[in-house]
């Protein structure tokens, strides 16, 4: 073992609301290997879950270099890895989707909770968009009504490549789609048209809600979870009139533009990686919370500790409680009058 | 007397002038101090659901004052300039109080309306003055200080000063710059109000970028670039967030604009398609919308200012390489 050379790679990170990826590339920007499970509600298990699975996946001899993690829990698994970069999902994916194909102009990217879409041109975002509070039409609702008509989330395509036509079904709101599809499943529409129905509501309201006012220029990429149907792909490819590519790895594309943007960071700035190796799946993390109580704001921190040691602590307003900004803020005492 | 000054909505715009004058009458000029959690919660409990943001947040900083003070200062501001006029919130702000259950001190509501002229205007100063003072010249004397303070106030913000470091005293940390420019158009009680925004201009600096705002550009720019529009809007400080946003589009003078709205907002929702139109094109600077409610989560700013800002100089190094 000692004679062979270990090859240099970056591990990204993606952790969202309903699944957790990890990507491993090499310097060429290959996927070496990668994992793609759901999150649970478990955010910290689920990385470290994702670790063990990613070191016997892993071929041969490797050494991360560095790391980076993006999604809602960025932060949190940042500090359960010890990342290198944290980066917000919007731009990991759109450095991935620049990767993968230089030539693209769209990215439509559908996730658990979140959808957004990213228009680049070169391979740069020139602009983007994100759905705001509301979930309709992301990948949480067709889960829920998968579970619903009883039907296994992976078959939901099948069934709607099925059907000739689309029932009608109002996609503006999720609560909504839910009683008109059962008032047509009442009046004896076919599954498979229900499905692709909805499949077609939720590209619909999709359209409405983020490329309004945009032009959707073509080669456009279609990725995050929800691309692993087939029925949604055809509903957009039915509603934009052109060819919808998903990529090979359309749902680790946010833990891929980590480790992208994790070799950037580390080319840029020469310096060894804070990566707490494969073992962090075995430490033991905890996190709890409390109310600041100093002003009126009355914040809720977070925090996270390995065994006795506090690792991290965020959530504040005015940021006297974080630690790795200790450095660049000294004054710690009462709360900052700064702004 | 005491005097309550709600630290919210117009206060931005016009707080040095009426300080001074009321102060200069003997008057004692309390604030509210600036939003806090409290109060977004106690003046959405006591506002109509309808209602925007700021009318809410103004609501709470109202409950905020109501012990503390003998009085409120309200003014309806019903037009600033001539044949335009403010926003029909700010209209009927006097009346929309009334429907909040709990017992306030009395009010002070002047009208401002300088669409019926300077002389209707002088009339409606004096007649404030005189609950303060009944000498004609101690009350003109005192505006004129007002006056004066004001303008001193717009020639810090055009030195690029921004209200919160002005009327607050709070200084911002130096940051490493990184040549970036963003103009950030809204709603001065959205833009500068620190809970609004969730600190929006903090973390934009601490990101290493510079923020111009319409209060630090030229009155006669904004104007010049307002009457663009092919139809005079109605609103005077609408008629601002255009004129700005024209500006920053037509000399591409920043590198990209954020635009805050309140989600309620019915002026805001109109002036966002038309600045969206014309920022549409291809070449056109980009622009990023940001909506606030009393719902906003933090975590949904942060990841697309983040993104906003990773974009603009991701871009910026493209150009260099």
């Amino acid at each position: 073992m000692g004679d062979h050379i270990k090859e240099d790679a970056f591990l990204g990170i993606d952790v969202g609301s309903v699944s957790t990826n990890l990507a491993v590339i090499n310097v060429k920007g290959e996927v070496l290997a990668y994992i793609y499970r759901r999150t649970q509600g478990q955010p910290i298990k689920a990385v470290q879950q994702g670790l063990k699975e990613l070191e016997s996946e892993l071929p041969g001899d490797i050494s991360i270099l560095g790391v980076g993690t993006t999604g809602s829990a960025r932060y949190l698994s940042g500090v359960v890895v010890g990342a290198d970069i944290v980066k917000n999902e919007i731009t990991a994916h759109a450095v991935a989707a620049g990767h993968v194909a230089p030539e693209v102009r769209t990215v439509l990217e559908i996730g658990g909770q979140d959808s957004k879409i990213i228009l680049l041109k070169d391979g740069i975002v020139v602009d983007f968009a994100m759905n705001s509070v509301c979930a309709a039409g992301t990948g949480s609702f067709l889960d829920h009504q998968s579970a619903r008509l009883g039907i296994p989330i992976e078959e939901f395509g099948d069934y709607a490549l099925k059907a000739d036509e689309g029932a009608q079904i109002a996609g503006r709101c999720s609560v909504f789609a839910e009683s008109d599809m059962i008032h047509k499943q009442q009046v004896g529409y076919g599954l498979e048209e229900i499905i692709y129905g909805l499949c077609q509501a939720l590209v619909r309201n999709y359209l409405n809600n983020l490329a309004k006012g945009k032009d959707l220029l073509g080669p456009l990429v279609f990725q995050g979870g929800v691309a692993a149907n087939s029925g949604m792909k055809r509903a957009f490819e039915a509603a934009l009139n052109t060819e919808v590519i998903i990529p090979k790895y359309y749902n680790v594309m946010g833990a891929i533009g980590a480790a992208l943007l994790a070799h950037e960071s580390m080319m840029f700035e020469e310096r060894k990686t804070n990566f707490k190796g494969f073992a962090a799946a075995d430490f033991n993390y905890k996190t709890s919370s409390f109310s600041c109580g100093c002003c009126e704001n009355n914040c809720e921190i977070i925090k996270i500790k390995v065994d006795d040691k506090v690792l991290a602590r965020w959530g504040g307003r005015c940021g006297k409680w974080e630690l790795d900004q200790a450095n660049r803020r000294r004054d710690t005492s009462g709360v900052s009058s700064s702004v | 007397m005491k005097v309550g000054y709600p630290q919210a909505l117009l206060y931005y715009k016009y707080f040095p002038l009426w300080e001074r004058f009321l102060g200069g009458l003997g008057a004692e000029v309390v604030l509210s101090g600036a939003t806090t959690k409290n109060t977004v919660s106690m003046g959405t409990i006591a506002a109509e659901s309808e209602l925007c943001l700021p009318v809410k947040v103004f609501y709470g900083h109202l409950l905020e004052l109501k012990d503390k003070v003998d009085t409120i200062f309200v003014p309806r501001f019903v037009s600033v300039e001539k044949k335009s006029y403010t926003c029909p919130k700010f209209l009927g702000l006097p009346d929309m109080i009334r429907s909040i259950n709990d017992e306030l001190p009395p009010l002070i509501t002047p009208k401002i309306d300088l669409d019926k002229g300077w002389r209707e205007y002088f009339r409606t100063i004096h007649e404030l003055g005189s609950n303060f003072s009944s000498s004609k010249r101690k009350i003109f004397s005192a505006y004129r200080a007002g006056v004066l303070a004001l303008r001193d106030y717009h020639n810090q913000l055009q030195a690029g000063s921004t209200p919160i470091e002005f009327l607050e005293k709070k200084k911002y940390r130096k940051v490493k710059k990184t040549g970036l420019k963003i103009g950030l158009a809204g709603h001065p009680y959205n833009i500068y109000d620190t809970y609004t925004s969730m600190n929006l201009i903090k973390r934009l600096r601490e990101m290493g970028a510079e923020v111009e705002t319409a209060e630090m550009l030229d009155d006669n720019i904004i104007k010049r670039e307002a009457a663009r529009l092919p139809k005079k809007l109605f609103w005077t400080y609408e008629k601002e967030v255009v004129g700005t946003v024209f500006h920053w589009a037509h000399t591409h003078s920043v590198d990209g604009i954020i635009y805050v709205l309140s989600f309620a907002c019915g002026p805001d929702s109109l002036i966002q398609v038309i600045l969206e139109h014309e920022l549409r094109s291809d070449t056109a600077l980009p622009m990023m919308s940001l909506v606030v409610d009393e719902h906003s989560g933090e975590a949904g700013l942060i990841t697309r200012v983040e993104a906003f800002v990773d974009m603009l100089q991701r871009k910026k190094m493209a150009q260099l390489c």
